[in-house]
């Protein structure tokens, strides 16, 4: 494809030389040349989309997702309480620290001695000692209740307007805070998010006997002389795939005229197959991500390298900025809450890295799953996370997404399949 | 997937050095313990021998049990005074044996 380009824009310029009239002619036909058929009708997943098994099963339809703004609005004022707040400390120090019901107050802050100061995060303040601020009932109730009323800015989800405590709960989270007065005691240093190190990933990607994900390229080169409906297989008209795809999956995702959404390479594979050799390769089915695998894979070690140089691509990518600024689901957290604001900052224990360094091992190997995950699949999980419905993986606001992403990802070099917990 | 071994020893080596040979074969290592959905126990499925010889005299050898990881991955060392042929086989529970080999060459 790369070498349709080059030779295309060769001719062009010899018959610029020749005569103007021509030069538009020779552009549309160096154009078909190079356009890759691509199946544009019904969908690239399965429909209806339904959410993996083994992932938590919630209604969450009342909230934001990428394709619809549900949420209900944040309330102007603080809720007026009618007298001091009786609350009970003990069972506040419980609710601190239960991870069922959304995530705990430990995944943000430390509290002194909830949850037996194990693994606290740091995005939010450290509350060890607030109960010696002197801060009013009213003002911590709305703190936990809705703190959009005090911090239009903050990234701590509304617990209270969003379902997630009820009135009473709060109340026993404010007696519970007010009895914090003394620093945390940590066991050990790792306990202590300041001085816990950031995680280094040793790992290498290419090596199969550290990355179990390198033994999908196996697979995806027996599907390459794999011939589908029509009697074709990839090896029919990409017979050097090493040669021919050196760069390309570092170009991707790719604004589509035809489709009217930014392609993926997940999506180009259905989208390509069907139209050629008859594939049916759904986004995140197994032959589909082993296939995109292998053609990252063969871009090893190139600058990722988006183009937004259109004005159809720079639109997606305004669009892609704005769902990644856009407050998802129950607990009310944008993409860039966690990868951008408080991006080199513990959540428990786990590191919430910039959204530079979240794109250019995808696909990746999960060693806690044993799977391959694409980066869309990666979107979806990073949304029933924070208690937002999923799209399906070809959403065209994925698409968006994805090229906001990898533009971010500029500079970085390809290097999939990635291996991550 | 395939289960291609997965193999990583030097191809060159002097006479009397002690190489590290790693090997891994992608297996699920269905360990017999676990139920399925359907409440009944999944039948275990293990590789259960794993053999390493060079030139044919045995070199290392491990009978494996249900509580091995999936992927069995074994790392040990070899003092090598000639050159030749390592040949290595994993046998399955279900009889199945895979073997792979590679060659050293001592000087």
């Amino acid at each position: 494809m790369r070498q349709g380009g080059v030779f295309a824009a060769g001719a062009a310029f010899l018959i610029v030389a020749g005569g103007f009239v021509l030069v538009s002619a020779a552009g549309q036909r160096a154009q078909a040349k190079e356009l890759a058929p691509l199946d544009t009708k019904g969908d690239a997943s399965v429909r209806p989309w339904k959410r993996y098994d083994k992932w938590p099963k919630r209604d969450e339809s009342k909230f934001n997702t990428l394709a619809k703004i549900s949420s209900p609005p944040a309330p102007k004022e603080p809720r007026k309480l009618s007298g001091p707040i009786k609350g009970d400390p003990a069972n506040g120090a419980k609710l601190v620290a239960n991870r069922k019901r959304g995530g705990s107050c430990l995944a943000c802050h430390v509290m002194g001695p909830a949850g037996g100061a194990n693994l606290p995060g740091n995005v939010g303040p450290d509350l060890s000692e607030i109960g010696n601020a002197k801060l009013t009932d009213e003002f911590l109730f709305n703190y936990i209740y809705d703190p959009r009323v005090y911090n239009a800015e903050t990234v701590m989800p509304p617990w209270g307007s969003h379902g997630l405590f009820n009135d009473q709960e709060i109340n026993d989270m404010v007696a519970f805070l007010k009895t914090l007065k003394s620093p945390a005691v940590f066991k050990t240093a790792l306990d202590n998010p300041e001085k816990r190190p950031a995680p280094v990933e040793k790992r290498a990607n290419l090596d199969p006997m550290e990355n179990p994900g390198m033994w999908t390229i196996d697979k995806a080169k027996e599907l390459w002389t794999k011939t589908g409906s029509t009697g074709k297989s990839c090896a029919s008209c990409h017979s050097n795939p090493a040669a021919q795809f050196k760069a390309w999956a570092s170009s991707m995702p790719k604004w589509e005229p035809r489709l009217n959404k930014v392609l993926g390479v997940e999506e180009f594979i259905t989208r390509h197959a069907r139209a050629t050799t008859g594939a049916n390769y759904l986004m995140e089915t197994d032959d589909n991500r082993v296939l995109s695998v292998y053609l990252h894979n063969l871009a090893e070690g190139q600058p990722i390298k988006v183009d937004v140089s259109s004005a159809a691509a720079k639109a997606a990518y305004k669009r892609g900025e704005a769902l990644a600024n856009r407050k998802l689901g129950q607990l009310n957290f944008a993409c860039t809450d966690c990868h951008g604001k408080s991006a080199n900052h513990w959540i428990r224990g786990q590191w919430l890295g910039a959204l530079k360094g979240q794109y250019d091992h995808f696909p990746t190997w999960r060693t806690s799953q044993l799977v391959i995950w694409d980066i869309r699949q990666r979107f979806q999980w990073c949304q029933v996370n924070i208690r937002a419905d999923e799209l399906p993986p070809d959403a065209k606001e994925y698409g968006d997404l994805e090229l906001y992403l990898a533009a971010q990802n500029g500079g970085l070099k390809e290097n999939v399949p990635g291996i991550r917990h | 997937m395939a289960a291609t071994p997965r193999l990583k020893l030097p191809s060159q080596a002097k006479k009397g050095d002690i190489i590290e040979i790693k090997t891994l074969l992608p297996h699920p290592m269905e360990s017999g313990q676990r139920k399925g959905k359907d409440g009944k126990p999944i039948p275990r499925k293990i590789i259960n021998k794993f053999v390493c010889t060079f030139n044919g005299k045995p070199v290392f050898t491990a009978d494996l049990e249900p509580a091995v990881a999936a992927n069995p991955y074994m790392e040990f060392f070899a003092k090598v005074e000639e050159s030749g042929t390592f040949k290595f086989t994993w046998t399955d529970d279900d009889g199945t044996v895979t073997t792979a080999e590679q060659k050293i060459t001592v000087t």
